[in-house]
């Protein structure tokens, strides 16, 4: 059950790690004009309307990655530490943390990028969405890394 | 959807206090309850480990949701007056601040 709880927390990450990095990337460098290349495209989708997918695959996410957590405490990370592999073992410490970082600023996100966005609040949208997009892309590289230190399925 | 008009007051003040209380509560471990994975089995307060390892990112969690819960909503009855100079970027500044604390409660898994 926990590797299919596994690979459903790994699928909503993907999801979140596009939202977030799409509304980070239109946030910071919005476009300007109508896209024609790729990158273009990218930094020109309508931001505001990620905001409640990111809220709720944010919360989705950490609730599955929290279920699979209790298996990693007790089968991977005893090994690490027999394995006296602490650099990994810290980086999935901060990993929790910020994930629970991430959960206390969610509200003051979600309020921010409502509508109609407020040009007073831009500076602390942007922050919070960068702040978002750190966790996530910390968190999802973490997961990655740790998943293939320990072996999928060992 | 319409929100209260406290609302961001809420949101900064629950922003700023979850950040603070979870960082004392992982230093101080106030952790409102402890779950034993390897028994599948929930205590309520601090307990030690018991056949296997004790997990209390969980127990912090509720502590500080619950703080900060409190904490918000006290903040939502004081004037206006007051909260109305209420800068929003305390709920990033604050966030970041404590991340960066994490960094250096933790270095010691990388100086090793």
């Amino acid at each position: 059950m926990f590797t299919v709880l596994l690979i459903v927390h790994g699928l909503l990450a993907v999801a979140l790690l596009g939202a977030i990095t799409h509304q980070t990337v239109s946030v910071w460098s919005p476009a300007r004009k109508p896209a024609g290349s790729f990158i273009g495209r990218f930094r020109s989708v309508p931001a505001t309307s990620y905001a409640n997918a990111i809220v709720v695959l944010y919360l989705a996410t950490a609730l599955l990655g929290a279920i699979v957590y209790t298996e990693y405490r007790v089968v991977v990370r005893v090994v690490l530490e027999q394995l006296d592999m602490w650099k990994t073992n810290g980086v999935f410490e901060l990993k929790e943390h910020f994930a629970a970082l991430g959960l206390g600023v969610l509200p003051a996100y979600w309020y921010y990028w409502r509508t109609p966005l407020l040009g007073e609040h831009a500076r602390t949208r942007a922050v919070l969405t960068s702040i978002l997009a750190f966790v996530v892309w910390w968190n999802f590289l973490v997961g990655h890394v740790l998943n293939n230190v320990r072996g999928f399925g060992s | 959807m319409s929100t209260p008009r406290s609302f961001p007051v809420f949101a900064v003040v629950f922003a700023v206090a979850w950040s603070v209380a979870y960082v004392i509560c992982v230093e101080k471990n106030y952790a409102l309850f402890t779950y034993h994975p390897a028994l599948y089995e929930w205590g309520l307060g601090v307990q030690k480990a018991k056949d296997g390892p004790a997990m209390y990112w969980f127990g912090w969690m509720a502590t500080s949701g619950l703080f900060a819960g409190a904490v918000a909503l006290a903040a939502c009855w004081l004037p206006e007056s007051l909260t109305r100079r209420l800068w929003s970027g305390w709920s990033w500044a604050v966030p970041v601040a404590v991340m960066l604390l994490f960094c250096y409660l933790l270095r010691g898994y990388f100086l090793r």
